[in-house]
C-alpha cells in the first residue's frame, strides 16, 4: 500500500503538470463541504497551498470530454471545458460540470464495507482494505475450488480506463465469464453496420445536408460531436428528419417530426429503399462496383411499399416517399444515423442492418458528410499472459445467439442461465462499477440472480443498488483523483486523452489498478506478477513508439494528429467484410440460417388499455449513475411516467397523480405527467430513478425503475437487450 | 478608449435546453444548492400545438445588466449599483435582505443567497472576465448559443453579431434597457 503512496512526489514530476494562477471570488462551497467533513473527523481540513489548472478527461458518461479542473488548496473549484478538446467542441455539459460533486459528495463510498445484515438490509460494517481484501479473495477462491473458476462471474463498466485491469484480472483469475456493457447498449447496431461494412462507421453530422434520426435523440442523448455538429454549422441548408414515438428536444430542433409507431422503424427504411430502388435513385455506379447482393434486394423490397409501410408506421406514404428522395437527392451528403443506444425490438440488428444497406446504395460510404469509418490513435498494448487453467469451461451464454462477444456476453443471456444454473452453477459475482439492478432489463430477476450467488463484492464510488446488494463493497478513487491510462476515442477525428489527479483520494478511497493488484497478489503469485507495473509505467508503455501523445497531453490536454477529416481512405478499396465489398446480401448470415436481407416483422397488437414501455435518455443524466448528484437531482428530482393527454382522459387520469405502472414483471409507482408530446400508445419514464439503496439519499424513495418493468427480451443475433417490447397498464395509485 | 459595455448575444434556435449554463452557472459562482437559487436559467417555451403537430423552443435567460436598472432604482442602501463596464452588481455587505430589487426586476433575475445573507444574481461571472476569461455559461455551452463581449467595440463578435442580425430584447417596454439581446 505504501509503495504507491511514495510515489505520489515523483508521479507529479512524471507528468509535469502546468500551472497557473487564477482569481476567484469567494471561497467555495466545497470547502464547506470539506470543513464539515473534516469535523466529523472523516478527513484532514483543507490547507493554504498554491492554485493550478489540470488537464483532465471527464468520467460523467461515454463522451470523455476535455476538462480543465481548477484546483484551489487541494480543493477542486471549478471544471471548465478544454479549448483544445476539437471532439467535444470544447463544451462541458451539465453533468460534467456537475463532476465535482461526485468527488464532495457526502453519499461517497469512503472505506470498504462488509455486510452485517441480511442481503439489501443495507447494514455493513467499516473494514480494512486488508481485511475486505482477503475476505473476497478467500471467497472467490473457494468458490472456484467448488464449482471451477468459471463459478465466478466479472461484470464491468466501460469508460472509466481502468476498467481494462479489472478484465485483465478476469481473464487471469481463469473465468470465461466476464459481462460488460454492449448488450445492454449498442451492441446490435456494430453487428448490424459491422455485417454490412465490415466495421461501425460515425456518421459525418458535421458535413451531412440531410440527416434521419431513429430515435437517436442527439439533443439530449449527448454524443459529442454529434450533437453539438447536429445544430452548429448548418448555415440554414441541413434538413433533419427525426423519428420518434415521443416529442423530443431533438424532435423540437427537426425540420420535420415524424411520431413513429414504436418498433417499426425498419418498415420505414425499407419502404425508403423500395422508392430509392424503383425510381432508381440510388449510386448505380457505386451499387455495380461496391457492393453484393443488390439484385436480390430488387425483388426482396418489391414488397415494402410506401402504402404498405403507412399501415406499419403510421408515417404517410407520401411522406415517406418524398423523404426517400430527398435523401437520395443529397447523397452522398446525406446519412440514415444510426445511432448508439439500446436495441429497441428484438429485430434490432437486423434493423439496423436495414438502415446500413440504405446508406450503402446512395453511395456514403466514405465520403464527405457520409458514413465515415472511424480511425482512432495508436497506443502500445500492455501486453500479459492469463495462467491457463484446464478444467474451466466455456461461456456461461455460449451457443446462445448468433454472434455472442466473448469478452462482452449477453446479458439477458446471462442473467436467465445463472439463474437457471444452465449449464453450470454461477455462484460469486465480481461487480465494477455496473448498476446492473438498474440497468439489467427484469430487476426482480437480477436480484435472484444475486440471491443465488455465495458471494458478492461491488466496486464502486457510490452505494449503487447493486453495491447495497453486496457482501463487500469497495470504494474506488473517482475520475477526478485517479492517474488513468490514456485511451484512444475513435472517430472521424481521433482524439487520446488521459485522466491526471486532480486531487489526493479522498477517504480510503483507491484507483481501480491498486484494487486489481491487491487481489492480484492473493490469487497467487502467476496472477501477481501480470500486474507488476505502476500505472506510471504502464502509461509510459502506451506511448514508446509515439512520446508526442504523452507530450500533448500534458501541454494542452488532448492529443490529436489532424483537426480535420481524412475522406475516402477506404473508399474503392477491399472493405472488411468476406465478399470486401459493402455486404446488402450477407452470405455470413445465410450460413447462421439468419435472414440474408432484412425481413420485416410487426411488433406485438397493443390490446387496448395497455401501454408500449419506452425508455430513453435525457441530458442531465447518464444511465443510473447520476441521478444522485446534488446539482443534478435538483434539476430533476424525479421522474416521471408520461402519457398523452387524450389517452390519460380516456383512462380518468390526471396530471400529477401517482400512478401504478404494472408490466408482466414489476409494478412501480411514480407521478404522471400528461403531455401532448408522446404517441398515444405508449409511455415512457426516465432511467436513474426507484432505487433500492437508500445510500442514495438524495433520490431514494422517488419515482419509479424502468428495469423493474422491462422484460427479458433480447436480439438472438448480437444478445443485445430489446428494451422497448414490454406493455403495461397504468392505473390510480 | 471609450469604456466598454459588456453584453450578452444570444442564438436561442441553437438551444437544446440541456442545463450546461445553469450548472456551470452554479459551481462557478458557489450558488447555493436549491430549485430557488440561480443566477442563470433555461426556460421551455409552453408547448405550440397538439400532437402530432408540435413545437417548443427554449430561452436561456438570467440578468440583463439593464442600462437603466429597476432594482438599483429601489434599492435603499445602494447595494446594487452599476459598474462603468455595465455590470450590475450587488454589494453584499451593502445588502440588507429586504428584497426590494427582487421585485421589482422584471426579469425574475435575483434570489436571496442564505449563506452570504444578501441577494445575488449574475455579474458576468466578472472575477473570470479579471482575468480575461469569458463567463462560465457561456463557455461551457455545448451549442455557444451565447456570446459575450464589449458592444461599445464596432469590431467585437457581440456588435458584429448585431449589426447583421435582427434581435430583440425581453420586455422592451418597461424601459429598462436590457444588454441581453436574442437574435430573431
Amino acid at each position: 500500500m505504501s509503495r504507491l503512496i511514495d510515489k505520489k512526489l515523483s508521479r507529479r514530476r512524471f507528468l509535469g503538470l502546468s500551472t497557473c494562477t487564477l482569481a476567484t471570488a469567494v471561497v467555495g462551497s466545497q470547502v464547506k463541504v470539506l470543513r464539515a467533513l473534516a469535523s466529523s473527523g472523516d478527513i484532514t481540513a483543507p490547507v493554504a497551498g498554491d492554485e493550478k489548472n489540470i488537464f483532465t478527461t471527464c468520467g460523467m458518461c461515454v463522451n470523455k470530454c476535455g476538462v480543465i479542473a481548477r484546483v484551489k488548496n487541494g480543493v477542486i473549484e471549478k471544471l471548465d471545458p478544454n479549448p483544445n478538446f476539437i471532439k467535444s467542441r470544447a463544451m462541458l455539459c451539465a453533468r460534467g460540470n456537475a463532476g465535482i460533486k461526485v468527488v464532495y459528495d457526502p453519499d461517497r463510498l469512503k472505506y470498504p464495507l462488509i455486510r452485517t445484515g441480511a442481503r439489501g438490509e443495507g447494514k455493513f460494517r467499516r473494514a480494512s482494505w486488508t481485511e475486505a481484501l482477503d475476505l473476497v479473495a478467500k471467497n472467490l477462491n473457494e468458490i472456484a475450488d467448488k464449482h471451477t473458476r468459471a463459478g465466478v462471474m466479472f461484470a464491468s463498466t466501460e469508460g472509466t480506463y481502468q476498467d481494462h485491469f479489472f478484465n485483465q484480472l478476469a481473464e487471469c483469475f481463469g473465468t470465461p465469464n466476464t459481462v460488460r456493457h454492449p448488450t445492454l447498449c449498442l451492441s446490435s447496431n456494430i453487428q448490424g453496420f459491422s455485417a454490412t461494412f465490415g466495421t461501425n462507421p460515425t456518421p459525418d453530422v458535421l458535413n451531412a445536408d440531410y440527416i434521419i434520426m431513429s430515435g437517436a435523440n442527439r439533443s439530449e442523448a449527448l454524443i459529442t460531436p454529434d450533437s453539438i455538429d447536429l445544430l452548429k454549422g448548418d448555415g440554414g441548408r441541413r434538413k433533419l428528419i427525426y423519428l420518434d414515438p415521443r416529442f423530443t428536444k431533438t424532435a423540437a430542433k427537426a425540420d420535420k417530426w415524424f411520431p413513429i409507431k414504436p418498433g417499426t422503424d425498419m418498415a420505414f427504411i425499407l419502404a425508403m429503399i423500395h422508392v430509392i430502388v424503383t425510381e432508381e435513385l440510388y449510386d448505380h455506379d457505386y451499387v455495380k462496383e461496391q457492393t453484393v447482393g443488390f439484385d436480390k434486394l430488387i425483388s426482396h423490397i418489391q414488397q415494402y411499399t410506401p402504402e404498405w409501410a403507412e399501415g406499419e408506421t403510421d408515417i404517410h406514404a407520401d411522406a415517406i416517399r418524398r423523404v426517400a428522395r430527398e435523401f437520395a437527392m443529397a447523397a452522398p451528403k446525406s446519412v440514415y444515423y444510426h445511432g448508439r443506444r439500446s436495441s429497441f425490438m428484438s429485430n434490432d440488428t437486423q434493423m439496423r442492418r436495414a438502415m446500413a444497406i440504405l446508406n450503402g446504395i446512395v453511395g456514403n460510404w466514405d465520403t464527405k458528410g457520409g458514413m465515415i469509418p472511424n480511425s482512432g490513435i495508436k497506443l502500445a498494448k500492455h501486453d500479459y499472459i492469463a495462467p491457463w487453467y484446464d478444467d474451466v469451461p466455456d461461456r456461461i451464454d455460449a451457443g446462445s445467439v448468433s454472434f455472442l462477444s466473448e469478452k462482452d456476453g449477453s446479458w439477458p443471456v446471462v442473467q436467465e442461465r445463472v439463474l437457471a444454473a444452465n449449464p453450470y452453477p454461477i455462484k460469486g459475482m465480481m461487480v465494477y462499477k455496473q448498476n446492473i439492478l438498474a440497468s439489467v432489463p427484469d430487476r426482480a430477476k437480477t436480484l435472484k440472480m444475486m440471491e443465488q450467488m455465495d458471494f458478492i463484492c461491488t466496486i464502486d464510488i457510490a452505494m449503487s443498488d447493486t453495491a447495497w446488494y453486496s457482501d463487500v463493497v469497495l470504494p474506488e478513487a473517482t475520475y477526478l483523483e485517479r492517474l488513468d491510462p490514456i485511451e484512444s476515442l475513435g472517430g472521424i477525428v481521433p482524439v487520446a486523452v488521459m485522466r491526471q489527479p486532480c486531487i489526493e483520494a479522498m477517504f480510503e478511497s483507491k484507483p481501480n489498478l491498486w484494487i486489481m493488484q491487491e487481489l492480484a497478489t492473493r490469487f497467487g503469485e502467476e496472477v501477481a506478477e501480470q500486474f507488476n507495473f505502476t500505472m506510471e509505467e504502464y502509461i509510459q508503455h502506451q506511448v514508446k513508439d509515439n512520446p508526442a501523445i504523452l507530450a500533448a497531453l500534458q501541454e494542452k490536454g488532448v492529443y490529436f494528429d489532424r483537426t480535420e477529416p481524412v475522406y475516402g481512405t477506404t473508399r474503392g478499396k477491399k472493405l472488411k467484410t468476406v465478399s470486401g465489398k459493402i455486404e446488402i446480401f450477407s452470405q455470413r448470415y445465410a450460413d447462421k440460417g439468419l435472414d440474408p436481407i432484412p425481413v420485416y416483422t410487426s411488433p406485438e397488437t397493443i390490446p387496448a388499455g395497455k401501454f408500449r414501455l419506452l425508455v430513453g435518455r435525457h441530458a442531465i443524466f447518464t444511465h443510473g449513475t447520476t441521478a444522485n448528484n446534488a446539482y443534478l437531482h435538483e434539476i430533476m428530482p424525479e421522474n416521471t411516467l408520461w402519457l398523452n393527454t387524450k389517452s390519460a382522459a380516456g383512462q380518468g387520469l390526471t396530471n400529477g397523480m401517482l400512478v401504478k405502472v404494472k408490466s408482466p414483471v414489476g409494478e412501480e409507482t411514480l407521478r404522471l405527467e400528461v403531455t401532448d408530446k408522446i404517441r398515444p400508445d405508449s409511455v415512457y419514464m426516465a432511467h436513474g430513478f426507484g432505487v433500492l439503496s437508500k445510500g442514495l439519499s438524495n433520490i431514494y424513495g422517488k419515482g419509479g425503475c424502468d428495469a423493474a418493468l422491462i422484460e427479458t427480451r433480447y436480439c438472438p443475433i448480437s444478445g443485445n437487450a430489446a428494451l422497448h417490447e414490454t406493455l403495461v397498464e397504468v392505473v390510480p395509485a | 478608449m471609450k469604456t466598454k459595455r459588456y453584453a450578452i448575444v444570444l442564438d436561442t434556435h441553437r438551444c437544446i435546453d440541456c442545463k450546461a449554463c445553469t450548472v456551470a452557472c452554479k459551481v462557478e459562482n458557489n450558488v447555493p444548492l436549491g430549485k430557488e437559487n440561480y443566477r442563470n436559467w433555461v426556460g421551455a417555451d409552453p408547448l405550440r400545438g397538439s400532437y402530432p403537430n408540435l413545437g417548443e423552443s427554449y430561452t436561456p435567460s438570467q440578468c440583463q445588466h439593464c442600462s437603466n436598472p429597476p432594482c438599483a432604482h429601489v434599492c435603499p442602501t445602494s447595494a446594487t449599483t452599476v459598474s462603468p463596464d455595465g455590470i450590475v452588481h450587488v454589494i453584499d455587505h451593502k445588502c440588507i435582505g429586504c428584497k426590494y430589487c427582487m421585485t421589482a426586476c422584471p426579469y425574475n433575475a435575483r434570489y436571496y443567497n442564505e449563506e452570504i445573507e444578501a441577494v445575488d444574481k449574475c455579474t458576468f461571472c466578472t472575477q473570470r472576465i479579471q482575468v480575461g476569461r469569458i463567463p462560465a455559461c457561456v463557455e461551457t455551452c455545448p451549442t455557444k448559443v451565447r456570446v459575450f463581449g464589449d458592444i461599445n467595440d464596432p469590431n467585437s463578435e457581440v456588435s458584429q453579431l448585431l449589426a447583421e442580425n435582427p434581435s430583440r430584447v425581453l420586455k422592451e417596454a418597461q424601459g429598462t434597457k436590457p444588454n441581453l439581446y436574442y437574435l430573431i
